[in-house]
């Protein structure tokens, strides 16, 4: 027991903790810009897969950058694509997001195979580009907390500098110019921004093309530097779990940031707790993300109903 | 030529409702210009299109001497018209001075310049007289202040042509006032006021000038100096109304529903109610008086059996009634007129005849072995359309197609076609017409007389004080004055107590009660 608390508290599992939480932070911006604008964005895990695929194809061609770029740009296209769908031919985005899901999980297969000659499960033919990491030994010369820092920090993704940058950028955004206003008077009461003369329908438009392009952001983080290379079905849910961390964040850039952490944090467990607890199965541990997902949206619920039975409305 | 000229305007909606058909209105520069008619008749769509929200198919616009599209509101607000709804288009979470100036933020860079918008409300409040601090959320405001953040909302878009749809409907009296006297500061400094209503006292204090409006034409234009309330009411409706009920004075029955110590709840958990008792006796309406948010509303819908009872009894018929549901209430005699028709009392998409039988389903009149009866609630709903002269083309056709008035005769015929022994009647003719107002008042003070105990509230003193045998009046969850409803009581005391002003003593409240 002290041997893993130990382990968990160590500066090597925050780094992990790091690590594991930039794919899906980038994600749970997303979602928490498609949230803001008040659209519930159920196709984040697909548009990642989506994003995964497309960076690593394309930096097996080009440099790591446009591998990137691309994932981003292969997001926003299924964004804008959502957008045709959900706001021009006034289908629910609900059943937009799923169907979009479902393409992405065969489509990916199906794309990986043509791109591969027929390799149905990984891109292990077709080597990827990767997201280099950012080197910040020379922290390690501050004395004292100087090797820790260099532990926690150093070796990350530059992406990982990146979400943490969009952190502020998106909180600066929303909260401190114009454009952030509409966003949220849109997806809080559209006929305020309407009445107020404000393209209603164009800031829904590119809410839903950012957040498909942060999603698609954070699938090119996971597969060029979280793993490399395309596996089928890769992003094990990451997008739902996104979803997760916005409400868990209460919808705030820095709320979610703790929420993307905290799911990182259980990410990371479990590849640490198997070295510590061999007889816990495995399949057990990979299920603690979606059980404390699921854990926080009925606490959320139940604090929704809580205040509803207060107001007298029986369900 | 006018300052406001609209010349031979006409509009069809899709569906072939012809809502104006040849209207004019010129209004003059620095008046307050009032029109008036009855839902239905077309205000609502000629203000539309004065402020570019619909078309016209037909007819002319022009403002200031030059003729006038407008494509769009945007083009309207440009042109300086501004427009205050009834249905306020403000977003709760925001403060006032973000929502005056969502659309046009000042900027510093790529950022919201907040400091010069918080300026910029704070100064148009004051050179108004609007009274609205820029700071709190809007939420938290009394409709009063939130309409006032509307007119600033306009104001702050250099709006010099002001058009009010009905902005006194959900007020009280001392806030009407306040409005009047910021219309009055508004042109004072040199600003045009279109003001819709049809409250007529109001109109005749407020407007210089009044256009009358029915069915889609205008019937005529006169000033407010030179024309009477009847005289007007005789223009809107077309033919003489007399908006009184005859309450024919009877005593009182024993008490039919006593409420004791009542206590209500909100979202948060904080009092809405406490303490709260009140009885209503067979034959006798008794009116709910109050500023919307003060308890009336919760107290109606907690004996409904719509809303959670914190503690407290509720006695219909000598039964607790709390644990009850709302199918075994009705089942004792408890009918309800909801106070919005179309959230809580009918199913927009179904038809008129499956409405009226909604509440009916175990009757074996209309449902027999679990299988609903077409002809019998098919023939039910045609007595019933013929009986309260429900305008529609027959029990089939979707409730939601029907204006308001005929919505709210269909909640009517329902609830009152059968007798009930405790009738919980809120808002009842909130957007009704003037003809659909006098049949429903008809037929709410025909269940009295027929020995049904009323509990009526509604935010239209003159409503309450036309039909109310008793008065209650409510502030803050409590009742804090009840009166006889005898001649000489006036809207101007009930606002005094409404607004909190004052309160009666022990006493008194027992003569009242």
């Amino acid at each position: 027991m002290n041997e893993f608390l130990l382990t968990v508290f160590s500066a090597a599992f925050l780094a992990t903790v790091i690590r594991t939480s930039t794919p899906l932070l980038l994600a749970t911006l997303g979602g928490l810009i498609s949230d803001l604008s008040g659209a519930l964005n159920v196709a984040l895990d697909g548009i990642m897969l989506i994003g995964c695929l497309t960076a690593v194809i394309v930096s097996h061609y080009a440099p790591w950058y446009v591998g990137v770029l691309a994932g981003i740009g292969a997001g926003a296209a299924v964004g804008l694509v959502m957008a045709f769908f959900h706001l021009r031919m006034k289908a629910d985005i609900i059943i937009v997001g799923f169907a979009i899901g479902a393409l992405a999980t065969g489509g990916t297969v199906f794309a990986l195979s043509l791109a591969t000659g027929g390799d149905k499960g990984t891109s292990i033919n077709l080597p990827s580009g990767a997201v280099p990491a950012v080197d910040l030994s020379f922290l390690g010369a501050i004395p004292g907390i100087g090797p820790a820092l260099v532990a926690i920090f150093s070796g990350h993704s530059l992406l990982s500098w990146v979400a943490a940058f969009l952190v502020f950028a998106i909180w600066y955004f929303l909260y401190r110019t114009p454009w952030g206003l509409w966003l949220r008077a849109v997806g809080e009461y559209p006929a305020a921004p309407e009445a107020a003369g404000i393209p209603v329908n164009a800031v829904r438009f590119w809410s839903l093309i950012v957040s498909g392009a942060l999603a698609g952001l954070g699938g090119a983080q996971l597969a060029m530097f979280n793993f490399i290379g395309f596996t089928a079905n890769m992003t094990a849910g990451r997008g739902f779990i996104a979803l997760g961390a916005v409400l868990l964040g209460a919808r705030h850039p820095v709320g979610v940031m703790f929420a993307a952490l905290l799911f990182g944090a259980f990410d990371g467990l479990t590849n640490v707790l198997p070295g510590h607890y061999p007889w816990i199965p495995p399949e057990l541990i990979r299920m603690i993300p979606f059980a404390v997902t699921i854990l926080a949206l009925l606490l959320f619920s139940y604090r929704a109903q809580r205040a509803l039975a207060l107001r007298g409305v029986k369900a | 030529m006018a300052f406001i000229e609209a010349r031979g305007i006409g509009r069809v909606y899709p569906g072939g409702v012809v809502a104006n058909d040849g209207v004019d209105l010129s209004v003059e520069k620095g008046e307050v210009h009032a029109v008036v008619g009855e839902n239905g008749a077309g205000k609502s769509t000629l203000m539309k299109i004065l402020f570019g929200i619909e078309r016209p198919d037909a007819g002319t616009l022009s403002l200031d001497g030059r003729q006038v599209h407008f494509d769009g509101p945007r083009d309207a607000i440009d042109a300086g018209i501004g427009m205050v709804f009834q249905h306020f288009s403000l977003v709760p979470s925001f403060s006032v001075y973000e929502n005056v100036a969502l659309g046009s933020e000042p900027r510093k860079g790529i950022r919201f310049d907040r400091e010069a918008a918080i300026a910029r409300v704070r100064g148009l409040s004051e050179q108004f007289r609007l009274n609205v601090d820029p700071m709190p959320p809007v939420r938290t405001l009394p409709v009063g202040q939130q309409q006032r953040v509307e007119i600033l909302k306009a104001l702050y878009r250099n709006a010099r042509v002001l058009i009010l749809d009905e902005p006194t409907a959900v007020l009280a009296p001392q806030e009407v006032a306040e409005l009047f006297v910021a219309i009055r500061s508004l042109i004072e400094q040199g600003c045009t006021v279109i003001f819709i209503a049809h409250k007529l006292p109001e109109v005749l204090e407020i407007s210089d000038t009044i256009t009358v409006m029915r069915q889609g034409r205008t019937v005529g234009t006169v000033k407010a100096k030179d024309v009477t309330e009847h005289e007007l009411a005789t223009m809107m409706v077309g033919r003489e109304v007399a908006l009184r009920v005859d309450r024919a004075p009877r005593a009182a029955g024993a008490e039919v529903c006593t409420v004791s110590n009542l206590r209500l709840v909100n979202a948060r958990g904080a009092d809405v109610c406490r303490d709260l008792s009140l009885g209503v006796r067979a034959g006798e309406i008794l009116g709910l008086v109050g500023v919307e948010g003060n308890g009336q509303a919760e107290v109606m819908e907690a004996i409904a059996g719509l809303r959670h009872v914190a503690d407290g009894r509720i006695v219909v018929a000598d039964q607790d009634i709390v644990p009850l549901s709302v199918l075994r209430r009705r089942g004792i005699g408890i009918a309800s007129i909801p106070e919005d028709r179309i959230a809580e009392g009918l199913a927009t998409g179904a038809s008129v005849a499956e409405n009226i039988v909604a509440t009916r389903l175990k009757d074996r009149r209309y449902v027999r072995n679990g299988l609903l009866d077409l002809k019998a609630i098919k023939a039910n709903a045609v007595r019933l359309i013929e009986q309260f002269s429900i305008r529609v083309n027959g029990p089939a056709v979707p409730v939601g197609t029907l204006s308001g008035g005929n919505m709210q005769k269909v909640v009517v015929a329902r609830e009152l076609s059968e007798q009930p022994k405790l009738l919980l009647v809120s808002q009842p003719t909130r957007g009704v017409d003037l003809g659909a107002t006098q049949f429903i008042w008809k037929t709410i003070a025909a269940a009295r007389d027929a020995g049904a105990a009323v509990l009526l509230s509604s935010a239209d003193l003159g409503e309450l004080l036309a039909l109310s045998d008793r008065l209650l009046v409510f502030y803050r969850g409590r009742i804090v004055a009840a009166f006889h409803n005898r001649e000489g009581l006036s809207p101007e005391t009930l606002g005094t107590y409404m607004l909190g002003l004052s309160e009666q003593s022990p006493e008194e409240l027992r003569a009242g009660l």
